[in-house]
């Protein structure tokens, strides 16, 4: 087996009495695209926190491409999950802020931009502030400022989870696109099964309290995918199966949040 | 007059500007013939006309230029002098949390006293000249332009500093990429809310030891009962506001285009 380029080693991480992750291993290979699933609360977004730096672990560690991550870095690109794209900053702005922190840019770095602003679909849009295009727009953006660092590893905390269910589509296959001119490793995290299915060549499905893998899915289904697989019955396997994994505990987290909602009144 | 005509002259007059012109000067007419009726003698109100009139006569001896040259003066350094010195300490507080610690009691309690209250006194530190007013209105716009901009700072988006931090931005790098750009907004209406304190403190300043400014003229007016002179040092005084609040909102229009409640 090749060696890999991200290992999740052994990583637990606790915010207080929770334990959001608990002994966590993951070896992720370069080039492959991965998903993470699980209930709310199962730590999925943390384990991300993690390998990008913004949080640290409280055991355990993270390794890329053999190297301890201690902090954020030019290796990796985080898309978040609000869009936070700086609203005095136009499109063009935007996606080179990632290159004017960690170096002085090159005309070089304005031709990577274009390119990418290209790649996305954006072209033409490059002197549009964030207010002025749509939630899908501002996603695309957010990925080719991710993207312009050339990181080896994208990192993306359910980045369409704001979009209608129309666009959230065709930025999935944007996305298959993109990643398939680009082949970066990526870690997505998504509440969609159907969208980690249809992404993904793994689905790493975590359980809650505390947060750890229950199982890891490899999705075998070819590339390229196209939109109407997701009416064939091998998707519908595999989401059935990825469903039944977590369905109990997604029932348990929801009760759980009723319960804190009426716990004031009652 | 025709439906279509009739129609147009309605959508004209409902526009917000037009309005707002039209309620502007049917108060002044109303003034007008009101003050003329109930205070003919012009001993308790001076009508607009009366104003005007009074405004123009001192015009033409050379009185009023002076008036407002000194009090432009004290008004412009005390309130530069209050914009510059207040944003800086408003971002050194934000520095650490031990100078915020020692700073906020005094800034809040300070921006809560009525300071206009000791303005006697400033007279007797500085003398009758320029500088206790600029004194006076320095102290009175400081402290909401440093609340503002520590306000500012502190409320940018938590996610728009980690989206930043995420690529290894330096404090520094967050600071001038994110934190400061994003308290724009904030520091211009804190400078904004400075411009009518620091009218009231030229005003009030003068009014407790001046030789000459608009303060000093509606003061020595009130004396002799001069009702016209009194009323157009308080009217200038209200246009110079309006003109320096509008010119404002729209110096904040272009600099912070990106702010979508303007209306």
């Amino acid at each position: 087996m090749k060696t890999p380029q991200l290992v999740v080693d052994n990583l637990s991480k606790r915010f207080g009495e929770l334990v959001a992750l608990d002994r966590v291993n993951l070896n992720v290979e370069k080039g492959a695209f991965v998903s993470l699933v699980g209930p709310s609360g199962c730590g999925k977004t943390t384990l991300l926190r993690i390998i990008d730096g913004l949080d640290f672990p409280d055991e355990g560690s993270c390794l890329l491409n053999g190297e301890l991550i201690s902090g954020p870095g030019s290796n990796r690109g985080f898309v978040f999950q609000a869009d936070c794209l700086l609203p005095w900053r136009n499109i063009w702005q935007n996606v080179k802020i990632g290159q004017e922190v960690i170096r002085k840019r090159t005309p070089q770095d304005d031709a990577q931009c274009q390119a990418l602003i290209d790649l996305v679909g954006l072209a033409g849009f490059e002197k549009y502030y964030p207010w002025q295009i749509s939630g899908g727009m501002r996603q695309r953006a957010n990925l080719a400022r991710a993207l312009a660092i050339d990181p080896d590893l994208l990192l993306m905390d359910e980045p369409f989870s704001a979009l209608d269910a129309q666009t959230r589509e065709i930025m999935q296959t944007e996305l298959m696109r993109i990643w398939t001119v680009g082949q970066k490793t990526v870690l997505f995290v998504t509440h969609q099964i159907d969208e980690a299915v249809y992404l993904s060549d793994y689905v790493v499905v975590l359980g809650r309290r505390p947060g750890r893998i229950r199982e890891i899915v490899t999705i075998d289904l070819e590339r390229p995918r196209p939109l109407k697989i997701k009416r064939s019955p091998e998707f519908g396997a595999y989401v059935d199966k990825i469903w039944g994994l977590i369905e109990n505990e997604v029932r348990a987290s929801l009760a759980e949040e009723l319960d804190n909602k009426n716990l004031p009144t009652s | 007059m025709s439906i279509v005509s009739r129609s147009q002259f309605n959508k004209h007059l409902t526009q917000p500007k037009v309005l707002s012109w039209l309620s502007v000067v049917t108060g002044l007419v109303l003034w007008e013939v009101g003050g003329r009726f109930l205070a003919p003698n012009s001993f308790f109100l001076a009508t607009p006309l009366q104003a005007l009139e009074a405004a123009l006569q001192l015009y033409r001896v050379g009185e009023l230029q002076q008036h407002i040259w000194v009090s432009f003066q004290e008004f412009i350094l005390g309130y530069l002098i209050a914009a510059v010195s207040g944003v800086a300490i408003g971002l050194l507080i934000t520095m650490s949390r031990i100078t915020s610690s020692i700073m906020n009691p005094w800034i809040d309690g300070l921006y809560a006293t009525p300071i206009i209250a000791i303005a006697p006194l400033v007279i007797l530190w500085f003398g009758i000249g320029i500088w206790s007013k600029v004194f006076v209105v320095f102290s009175v716009v400081v402290f909401p332009v440093i609340i503002n901009t520590e306000a500012g700072i502190r409320n940018t988006d938590r996610s728009l500093i980690e989206a930043v931090r995420s690529f290894g931005a330096t404090r520094s790098q967050i600071f001038f990429k994110v934190s400061l750009p994003s308290s724009l907004s904030y520091i211009l209406a804190g400078l904004r809310i400075g411009i009518g304190r620091g009218l009231i403190g030229v005003v009030v300043g003068e009014m407790f030891g001046a030789r000459a400014g608009l303060g000093f003229l509606i003061l020595q007016s009130a004396e002799v009962f001069n009702m016209p002179r009194l009323f157009a040092g308080v009217l200038l005084l209200a246009i110079a506001g309006i003109a320096m609040t509008a010119a404002f909102h729209a110096l904040e229009r272009s600099l912070v285009p990106w702010r979508r409640d303007w209306t």
